[in-house]
């Protein structure tokens, strides 16, 4: 072919254009063709037609042209830029490996970032927004009720499903009127409990937790089984035998997952009941954070029951609230019609039953199961959000770590990326080799992030399941949402600090560039530019760190202050264990006996100094209050008080000392005895009389003086509060005084018979109140020993004990009071750990990044280090500039961060004890330790600067 | 290298088969870069007449092999200064074609063994 003239080349100016290329072959072809033919002697119109009519179907072949040459040049584009990225890539790799210091911190920063966020949020996530295990749950809801007073003398018993500001529990009768709404509900379920019942039958006697559940409750809750069958409306009815249906979690531990049990009978509480099914696996509870291990019909709640369910038949009564519903809506059926009808139901039965009066206008409202069902979390939830923030400032910290470093080191590349644009290189092709690198360091840190996320998941899980005492009922696993959320943070602070400097070069700043030396002129146009973002950086990230310090350090505080509390008795070697002869249907005077044959063995026995008991342990987060009427008060106006039940030589055992009167003696218990039983006698016969008649029975008034009072022992705070001026010892006061015309007994009241220290009760951080000791009768008990030297070494002796004098009696929550203790503060325990770690890991982070900001300026600076040197500065001096940036960036810092941490700590207020979120004392020493790290940060560049050698500074270039 | 069938037109000048276009235009460029219409000259001159080849299917080919990579293609300024595309073998074009000669040759001497046949074969010996 012939040689190319210079104008055709800009033929393909704008790019090849396959369609017109083409066109033009074939064009060209069939033009030579036409020549040719006239030639030979045709005629120009005929050659044309000719020429067309040999080639086919012109149009056609066009088409196939354009489709392969559309094929070509796609294959060319994608070898092209393969080939370009490999080459990118291996130089990005070398270039990193010849700073292996960055890399590696880069890389690990984003990793800590992304680990530590998603270990955090898979908890959270666990924890407060767990999809329930049932079938569409978008359409389960749940009965909450609500009125404009109190209702009156209502039983209520809370298990802890319900949110806040919702009230769950409803009637059973309630239930049945609604279950028959067959036309508004397509299931309505009720369930209450886990109710701890006595479960033998499988081995030695355990205690195990069971649901009462209604009927359809599998059916309408979508619970599907595992082996045998589920329960059903014929399981229950007042006459149909004791079924139960296991929990699948318990069928493996206590049963070893042996398909037998399906058939097999066992005992609770002494009641025979078959077990027909297991359900299927990952059911918990339809409340977060509660588990059960077997479910059992209602019907069963009147034979096999616990020591509060009382004399009433609640599975009859309209006054007692017990059960949950769970409902599930007709599609189709709207929501306000179906509340209507319900609350009609609701309105008429609570009237009826005197609960509510007209005015009250109590209403039903649907929730969301999700909403209204939050069980534990609602506790959790605070300390959550804390940590959550915590661990968000931390991924910031890191981010803004990662930009610094890449911007500092893509700025000593200012040359490189001058010259490359000098050489022909387009913006798009610099931009990808710098992007190359940051994509690389990323997915670097991304990789390790995802291996510090599981890692950092088990080791939650593990610390919390550690404090935590009973299997954690969350189950943590790594949320693949979040790790992607943060891996696309991370990823994206990466490339966009990659980005940054070639946004903002341009052709006029190639020259300068490329005159300048390494070492530029500081302040010079572009590193001054840069140098002022570094320093925001570092700023930003010192005073994140202090808020997340100043965090931290309140709550160890709040540790710490928590653990110097004084409880009011000797903590130590002090042996806890609970017995309830209640599920082994043991009556009060047996109970009396036992518990008083058990204080003696355990007494005996070598090591232990002293046995007492009481119906709740102290500091195990468990207490109970009563409201009294003090003599000579207002009718109607009661004071209240805790109270606890003790055994004799409760207060010597646990040290708690006597300040006036005496202790409790037999005779106290003996006529605790009569005068509980003579009460229970009475509300027995009240109870039935109501129930029957549904007319309020006649106030029996003519019976107060056939009992005597119950002898009581008061604390100082009762003392001073309530008899301020009088001698308490001898003085009477009596039981709340209350409109309550179902039921009214006699109440004898209670008689002080001395005075105790103040305790702490329920847990260290309340307050101690007015506390009222009574002997304890006819209730469950927990056992304190009194031990010389470890309190577990005497746990197998004690279980020995209790089994010889009755196998059927298990004991439980055995532990020591320390760990008691810190099972009740395993919140406070946790934040506090927790706080530390990540206070830890910010300040590390923001002391890298002050150290890399500083290390990049001295190697910028070199040559003016050198010029000063050289002029007679003094090494002091030197370092002294150097210092002073630093210090200069952390002060703004940590004035910045106590400005942010005064704002954010109020909101921890509830965590905190005995220390005011604005501490002035915490936050001092904040501020000194970060200073002090600070300073040590900006000392290894300092001493760099000062080894600078004054003629290598001057040639470098 | 497939017969697709064959048919003799009126003229009784041969058709082609496919797969023998690829090789012939292989051939046809190894002295040096042509564009589509020398190609099918040089062909026919080369054959002395007898082989014509249809229009309509030279060009797809020399797409077909040009995406292969057997060809390269270039655009130039023909004889008569018009605009043109010239294409060029590759050496992997130049391998393609010494494979193809040798299995062409192969296959035209066994058909020409068969073909030539002046009696039938001998009995096969059974062993």
């Amino acid at each position: 072919m012939k040689p190319i003239p210079m104008w055709r080349r800009f033929d393909r100016l704008f790019g090849a254009d396959r369609a017109s290329d083409v066109k033009d072959e074939l064009r060209f072809h069939i033009e030579t063709k036409i020549d040719d033919l006239i030639a030979q002697g045709w005629k120009p119109e005929a050659a044309r037609r000719e020429a067309e009519r040999q080639f086919g179907d012109l149009p056609a072949v066009q088409r196939m042209g354009e489709h392969i040459g559309k094929k070509i040049d796609r294959r060319k584009r994608v070898k092209d830029y393969w080939g370009d990225a490999m080459r990118d890539l291996r130089y990005a790799i070398r270039m990193l490996s010849k700073s292996p210091g960055f890399a590696l911190v880069a890389v690990v920063t984003l990793a800590l970032g992304i680990g530590a966020n998603t270990a955090i949020f898979s908890a959270i996530d666990a924890v407060m927004f767990r999809p329930l295990p049932v079938v569409d749950q978008e359409h389960l809801v749940i009965f909450s009720w609500s009125a404009r007073h109190e209702a009156k003398h209502l039983g209520m018993t809370d298990n802890g499903d319900c949110g806040d500001g919702y009230h769950c529990p409803v009637s059973a009768p309630f239930f049945n009127a609604v279950h028959g709404q067959s036309g508004i509900f397509s299931g309505v379920a009720a369930f209450s409990g886990p109710l701890e019942v006595d479960f033998s039958g499988n081995g030695p006697a355990g205690i195990a937790h069971g649901e009462y559940v209604s009927g359809d409750f599998f059916s309408t809750v979508g619970l599907k089984t595992y082996m045998g069958r589920a329960l059903g409306p014929a399981d229950d009815t007042p006459t149909s035998a004791p079924v139960v249906v296991l929990n699948h979690g318990y069928w493996q531990r206590a049963f070893g997952g042996d398909p037998s049990a399906v058939g097999s009978t066992v005992r609770l509480n002494g009641v025979e009941a078959a077990i027909v099914g297991i359900a299927e696996p990952g059911f918990n509870h339809l409340t977060p954070g509660k588990s059960q291990d077997f479910f059992m019909p209602l019907s069963l709640s009147m034979r096999v029951r616990s020591e509060w369910s009382g004399t009433k038949d609640h599975l009859q009564d309209p006054a007692t609230f017990w059960v949950v519903i769970a409902a599930r809506l007709k599609p189709g059926v709207s929501i306000k019609q179906a509340e209507s009808v319900v609350t009609a139901i609701f309105r008429s039965q609570t009237i009826e039953a005197t609960l509510f009066t007209e005015n009250d206008a109590p209403v039903i409202t649907f929730v969301p199961i999700q909403q209204g069902l939050s069980g534990e979390s609602g506790s959790i939830a605070p300390m959550l959000n804390v940590i959550m923030a915590a661990v968000g400032f931390v991924l910031l910290i890191a981010c803004a770590n990662v930009a610094g470093l890449i911007l500092a080191r893509s700025a000593k590349r200012q040359k490189e990326m001058a010259m490359r644009q000098a050489l022909g290189a387009g913006r798009a092709r610099i931009i990808r080799q710098l992007l190359t690198e940051s994509v690389l360091l990323s997915f670097g840190g991304g990789a390790l992030g995802i291996v510090f996320a599981y890692l950092g998941v088990s080791a939650m899980t593990r610390m919390v399941e550690s404090g935590f005492g009973e299997p954690f009922p969350f189950v943590i696993a790594p949320d693949l949402r979040v790790l992607a959320f943060t891996v696309a943070i991370t990823l994206g602070t990466g490339i966009l600090s990659g980005l940054a400097p070639t946004l903002r070069g341009s052709r006029s700043d190639l020259t300068r560039s490329l005159r300048e030396n390494a070492s530029s002129v500081p302040g010079g146009a572009h590193t001054g530019q840069r140098f002022r973002f570094g320093d925001v950086l570092v700023v930003l990230q010192v005073s994140l760190s202090i808020v997340v310090l100043v965090g931290a350090g309140l709550l160890v505080r709040t540790l710490l202050n928590l653990k110097a509390v004084n409880p009011g008795f000797d903590t130590q070697n002090l042996l806890l264990f609970g017995i309830n002869p209640t599920m082994a249907e043991y009556k009060d005077q047996q109970m009396m006996h036992l518990y008083s044959e058990l204080q003696e063995r355990f007494a005996a026995l070598p090591g232990v100094v002293s046995a007492s008991y009481s119906d709740e342990a102290l500091l195990a987060g468990g207490y109970s209050n009563d409201m009294v009427h003090l003599d000579g008060a207002q009718p109607k106006q009661n004071s209240e008080t805790y109270v606890l039940s003790v055994g004799p030589q409760f207060f010597s055992t646990l040290r708690i000392p006597q300040l006036a009167g005496r202790a409790f003696n037999a005779a106290d218990f003996t006529s605790t005895e009569e005068t509980t039983a003579a009460i229970k006698a009475a509300e027995q016969a009240a109870d039935k009389t109501a129930t029957g008649s549904r007319a309020p029975p006649v106030p029996s008034h003519a019976k107060q003086g056939a009992a005597a009072p119950i002898p009581v022992i008061i604390n100082e705070a009762f003392a001073r509060k309530y008899f301020p001026k009088q001698n308490p010892i001898g003085m009477h006061f009596g039981n709340m005084d209350e409109d309550n015309p179902r039921v009214v007994v006699f109440r004898p009241g209670f008689q002080v018979v001395g005075i105790v220290g103040d305790t702490k009760y329920k847990d260290l951080k309340r307050e101690i109140g007015p506390t009222m000791y009574s002997p304890l009768v006819g209730s469950h008990a927990y056992f304190e020993l009194r031990v010389a030297g470890d309190p577990t070494a005497a746990i197998n002796a004690v279980r020995k004990i209790v089994a010889s004098t009755d196998s059927r009696l298990p004991i439980f929550d055995v532990r020591t009071q320390t760990q008691q203790i810190a099972l009740t503060h395993f919140q406070e325990r946790l934040l506090s750990r927790l706080s530390s770690f990540f206070a830890v890991l910010a300040t590390a982070l923001a002391c890298i990044g002050l150290y890399g900001l500083l290390s990049y300026e001295v190697a910028m600076r070199t040559r003016e280090l050198g010029i000063r040197m050289a002029l007679g500065a003094q090494k002091r001096d030197l370092m002294k500039l150097v210092l002073r940036h630093g210090l200069l960036l952390s002060i703004g810092g940590v004035i910045l961060g106590m400005a942010g941490a005064f704002g954010v700590t109020r909101f921890m207020a509830s965590m905190l004890y005995n220390v005011r979120p604005n501490d002035p004392r915490t936050f001092m020493a904040v501020s000194g330790l970060l200073l002090l790290v600070a300073l040590l940060a900006c000392g290894i560049p300092a001493l760099r600067a000062v080894r600078v050698n004054p003629l290598v500074a001057l040639r470098s270039e | 290298m497939e017969p697709q069938g064959e048919h003799v037109d009126d003229t009784s000048k041969l058709e082609f088969l496919r797969g023998t276009l690829d090789v012939l235009i292989l051939k046809a460029l190894v002295w040096g870069p042509l564009h589509g219409y020398a190609i099918t000259n040089l062909i026919r001159r080369q054959s002395d007449d007898a082989l014509i080849l249809e229009e309509g299917t030279l060009y797809p080919a020399l797409w077909r092999l040009e995406n292969k990579g057997l060809l390269e293609s270039e655009w130039g300024l023909s004889e008569n200064n018009r605009k043109a595309k010239f294409y060029n073998v590759t050496p992997a074009g130049r391998r393609r074609l010494r494979n193809e000669m040798k299995t062409w040759e192969a296959y035209a001497a066994a058909v020409a063994k068969v073909l030539g046949a002046t009696q039938p074969p001998l009995r096969e010996e059974l062993g």
